[in-house]
């Protein structure tokens, strides 16, 4: 679940730097700094979409430990 | 036992029964039973049993015959219209025979059943889930769940070879964009009197592990329109309404939504449906990111070509204001300078002619200076001699009055008063210088000297 907050952090900041950077109330000292950030935003956001998650084997465990 | 006594065969007796029963049940009877157990034999023929329950107690009860035929017509008509098949456990209108068999006993015949009364029964009891479910608050208890932003990992509930669950692994699976989902299949039965159980069963084995997945599908298709009663069941819409994790329905088919889509997320038509609506929340997560690049890209260009341009501008008007300010400074050096020249020519004036002018004054103050000390000096010259003459005189007085002092104070003068001084050995006779008797002693006057010898002496 850790990891889930995380990706919805991260769209969730990316999309206030989009909007900051749109509505211009970032300066050229900070605009490096943003796209940055953005950049890795974008990079664990993209991951997340083709990146495989779930383990079969701990699911059957799990399930025959509490049946 | 009498001898003439008739006897019968059990036959006779069985047969007369039946005679009897036959011209008293002559039609055929409505009767409103809960079909307990269906009872269908290899033969095709079933035997159902057949009751009534007041308070949950058997108030009655018989057995009832389906003739293969009759079972096969009715059955038909059911699927038809009810999308049921003859269902155990229902309460059914059906029209019946009394019977009686010779060997089989009393049952009921049954002829026909009811499809609308069934159909009716039905409806009931999904009006009856819808609201209890309300009543309890549980109705959108399922759709207020927050709807995960990627839907990523999926748990399954569905028939093993089922269509609807290879058309719905189908779309997510081969999709373009590379998106990845985690599956997990929880197979159960979809239709029929075992659904509703089995999928209870998997949903409870969901929860137990819910962490590890953000939504559970159910899809169903290809197994036609029948038995789909058992979404309307009460106890699976309960379990799906009030489940933890956003339940999302495929179950395919045209007939009117049955409760457990209606409780559930979402329903979608088909499994292929819930597919694409999985694959756009992806898209939803997707676009934005894709857009934030572009807008990013664009913006910081236009950020960065704007802020170049005001340096350009800045640093212009940086030159000509720099340019403009050196030009009004010298301006102002020059006029200092020449003012500062002027200034310095007129004060030198000035003070030279000043200091002339003291010079004269001093030299003219110097001669008068001079001339007063010269002055001073005669004076003080012609002064001297008089001066001179004047201290001269007063010594010569006082010295003649002191010369007059001491001349009165001489022992001659003294004796030439009458006094005379008296010595012995040329000493004054004193306390330190006694005489004695037959001393010589000197008597000296102003005209003589006497010479006398002590006779006498008295002490005073």
């Amino acid at each position: 679940m850790t990891k889930e907050i995380k990706y919805t952090d991260a769209f969730e900041e990316l999309q206030q730097i989009v909007s900051d950077i749109e509505d211009g109330e970032i300066t050229v000292d900070e605009l490096s700094i943003k796209v940055k950030r953005a950049a890795e935003l974008i990079k664990i956001c993209k991951s997340k979409l083709t990146s495989t998650e779930g383990d079969v084997n701990d699911i059957l465990k799990e399930l025959e430990s509490d049946a | 036992m009498a001898e003439n006594q008739k006897i019968f065969t059990l036959k006779q007796v069985v047969s007369s029964i039946r005679k009897t029963i036959e011209e008293r049940y002559q039609q055929l009877y409505w009767v409103k039973v809960e079909m307990h157990k269906l009872n269908r034999f290899a033969s095709g023929h079933c035997f159902p049993e057949l009751l009534q329950k007041e308070d949950g107690r058997i108030v009655a009860q018989i057995s009832g015959t389906i003739w293969s035929h009759n079972y096969e017509r009715i059955n038909k008509r059911f699927i038809h219209l009810v999308k049921e098949p003859l269902k155990e456990d229902t309460t059914l209108l059906m029209q019946v025979k009394v019977s009686f068999h010779e060997t089989y006993g009393m049952s009921l015949q049954i002829v026909d059943i009811d499809p609308n009364y069934a159909l009716g029964e039905l409806q009931r009891e999904r009006q009856e889930t819808l609201k209890k479910l309300t009543k309890e608050g549980l109705i959108n208890a399922n759709q207020h769940l927050n709807f995960p932003l990627l839907p990523k990992r999926v748990a399954v509930i569905s028939a093993e070879s089922s269509k609807g669950l290879s058309d719905f692994m189908n779309v997510i699976e081969s999709n373009t964009w590379g998106y990845q989902f985690f599956t997990f299949l929880f197979p159960a039965y979809l239709q029929g009197d075992n659904a509703s159980g089995s999928i209870i069963k998997q949903l409870d084995a969901i929860k137990r592990v819910k962490s590890h997945f953000d939504i559970v599908v159910i899809v169903r298709g290809g197994g036609g329109e029948v038995g789909l009663s058992c979404y309307n069941e009460y106890q699976l819409c309960k379990v799906i309404a009030s489940f933890p994790l956003p339940i999302l329905t495929g179950i395919g088919h045209a007939t009117n939504l049955t409760v457990a889509e209606m409780v559930s997320f979402r329903n979608s038509i088909t499994p292929t449906e819930l597919g694409d609506f999985l694959i756009q929340a992806f898209h939803n997560f997707s676009t934005p990111v894709t857009n934030a690049i572009k807008s990013i890209k664009l913006h910081s260009k236009n950020k960065l070509t704007e802020a170049r341009a005001q340096f350009g501008t800045s640093s212009q008007s940086f030159k000509h204001l720099t340019k403009q300010y050196l030009t009004n400074t010298n301006h102002i050096l020059v006029q200092h300078g020449r003012k500062l020249k002027t200034e310095v020519r007129e004060n030198l004036f000035y003070n030279r002619s000043k200091v002339l002018r003291l010079q004269e004054h001093s030299i003219t103050s110097s001669k008068y200076r001079l001339r007063q000390e010269q002055e001073t000096i005669e004076r003080v010259k012609r002064n001297i001699p008089i001066l001179y003459k004047q201290t001269l005189n007063k010594t010569a007085i006082e010295l003649s009055q002191l010369e007059h002092s001491i001349k009165l104070m001489d022992p001659l003068n003294v004796l030439k008063r009458g006094y005379s001084i008296t010595t012995i050995n040329g000493k004054t006779i004193g306390e330190n210088n006694s005489v004695e008797l037959g001393d010589k002693i000197t008597t000296k006057t102003s005209t003589f000297k006497l010479v006398s010898t002590i006779t006498r002496k008295d002490n005073d």
